[in-house]
């Protein structure tokens, strides 16, 4: 039988809080930058000038296309350089996060794009006919009447993205960050106890991800329950 | 106030109106009846420009609608129009539903956007329901806020597309009773309807459209007299059954 000794981690506790605040500064920027550069990429899907329409069906079917992992290592490989060569960084400044945040927020953003695509899709035409009957402009159509309602259908779905964004920063461990994961993977390794640290990071995050998931279920009841009406 | 000139319309090869000629003068009730398909909603969209045509013109108070250099905006701005299903904002309150366009479209302040709308909420009897949600009025109710919706822009005409269609037949007649006064005071109006009743009532004009076409377009008493053609006869005697 294995001898589990969880003796290492109340010691370690800052510093995998720390590792925390990383994984959620990345999930957070990468979520609100996403949805974002997601709603711009969806509305020019969605435009009659087609070269817009192509380019960004370009990059959703690009970006969702190619595995994560190799996008981030790319995004390690090469943005660091251009980073400090554009800002004129001193070569030790430490710029895997900011790279981090990069490369998530433009890959999430063609998931996030097609979610909101297919929320805009979801309000019915007459609407905007009717904000164009009382003189409203496309562009005040869109924010004033059918991106509103979109995104009040989509909020569930863009919380799950988010929850699964979370569990997937834990892939920056690859470039050395010491995210939460990384943190983890850190102190087991030096304290040789790989196995309790790896379990207790998979309990963390399971509990992380189970209650935000409940949260977003009792949101789509309540959200349901409203349509009804 | 409207003219329509020989227009006609397409989607590929399906024509949809074909050289449709009709006036509406200011101060007169035109009604458009006609069967299921037969171009009713197409030729009421393309008055405001929400439908696109391919020949012809149309010009709305002496503006041309089809004209690329026209500001489509500014005219729908000042053509209210009425659709079957409501197409209140579900989103916002009745209040916020009566004043957004007339903040965002002419630029009024917040509060005489507010006291404009409640006034005509008043008029169509629902002020008391101001604060509300449209899920949370009734379907009759909701088709009076969006008439006054658009009488909130100080409208120089208003269209009409079946706005009693969609409704349960006891909160017909409130709709209608809104439409009536409004037609007693003098506005504009091209109703797309088959109520009529209302015809009767207020109509200058009856146009029977059928496959695309103008086919009759007379005073009320000579529609309802003697239809010249067929199929406006057979169209009367059915739905006059009802
Ligand atoms: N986007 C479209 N593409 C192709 N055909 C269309 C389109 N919109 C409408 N049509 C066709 O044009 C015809 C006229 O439609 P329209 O909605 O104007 O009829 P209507 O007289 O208002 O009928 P209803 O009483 O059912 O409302 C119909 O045969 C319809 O199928
Ligand atoms: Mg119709």
């Amino acid at each position: 039988m294995y001898d589990f000794d969880w003796s290492s981690i109340p010691g370690a506790l800052p510093f995998l809080w720390d590792g925390m605040k990383i994984s959620l500064e990345i999930t957070v920027t990468a979520v609100i930058f996403g949805i974002v550069w997601g709603t711009l990429l969806a509305m020019l899907r969605l435009s009659p000038v087609k070269p817009l329409a192509w380019f960004a069906a370009g990059y959703v079917n690009l970006f969702r296309s190619i595995p994560l992992v190799m996008v981030l290592l790319w995004f390690f490989l090469i943005v660091p350089q251009l980073l400090r060569s554009f800002f004129n960084l001193d070569p030790n400044t430490d710029v895997r996060l900011t790279s981090a945040m990069i490369g998530f927020a433009l890959f999430e953003s063609a998931y996030y794009s097609e979610i909101i695509r297919a929320g805009i899709q979801s309000v019915p035409k007459g609407q905007v006919a009717a904000a164009s009957a009382l003189g409203m402009s496309y562009s005040q159509a869109m924010r004033l009447v059918v991106l509103p309602q979109a995104f009040r259908n989509m909020v569930p779905l863009l919380l799950t993205q988010a929850i699964v964004l979370f569990q997937d920063t834990s892939l920056v461990y690859m470039s050395a960050l010491a995210d939460f994961f990384g943190a983890a993977y850190k102190v087991g390794d030096r304290d040789g106890r790989l196995v309790e640290l790896l379990l207790f990071a998979g309990v963390v995050y399971f509990l992380i991800c189970f209650a935000a998931s409940q949260l977003v279920r009792r949101y789509q009841k309540k959200l349901n329950a409203h349509v009804a009406h | 106030m409207i003219s329509i000139d020989n227009v006609s319309k397409h989607y590929g090869s399906f024509q949809v109106l074909t050289d449709c000629t009709t006036q509406v003068k200011k101060g007169e009730v035109i009604v458009v009846c006609g069967p299921s398909g037969s171009g009713k909603s197409t030729l009421i969209k393309c008055v405001n420009g929400l439908e696109p045509f391919q020949a012809g013109a149309i010009t709305v108070d002496g503006i041309s609608v089809g004209d690329p250099k026209t500001n489509l905006s500014k005219l729908r701005s000042r053509v209210g129009m009425v659709f079957q299903h409501f197409e209140l904002f579900p989103h916002m309150s009745i209040t916020d539903n009566l004043s957004i366009a007339q903040e965002k479209v002419l630029g009024r302040s917040k509060d005489e956007a507010r006291a404009k709308g409640l006034k005509l909420l008043e008029r169509v009897g629902l002020k008391a329901h101001a604060e509300k949600f449209p899920g949370q009025l009734s379907g009759g109710q909701q088709q009076r806020v969006a008439i006054a919706r658009a009488l909130c822009m100080d409208p120089i005409c208003m269209l009409f597309d079946e706005p009693t269609s969609a409704l349960d037949p006891e909160m017909i007649n409130e709709v209608l009773d809104v439409m009536v006064e409004l037609a007693q005071e003098g506005m504009t109006m091209m109703c797309v309807t088959h109520e009529m009743g209302f015809a009767r009532k207020v109509a200058n004009r009856v146009i029977f459209m059928d496959k695309g076409l103008i086919v009759e377009d007379d005073s009320k008493d000579a529609f309802f007299g003697a239809p010249r053609s067929e199929r406006a006869r057979q169209f009367l005697a059915k739905i006059l059954q009802h």
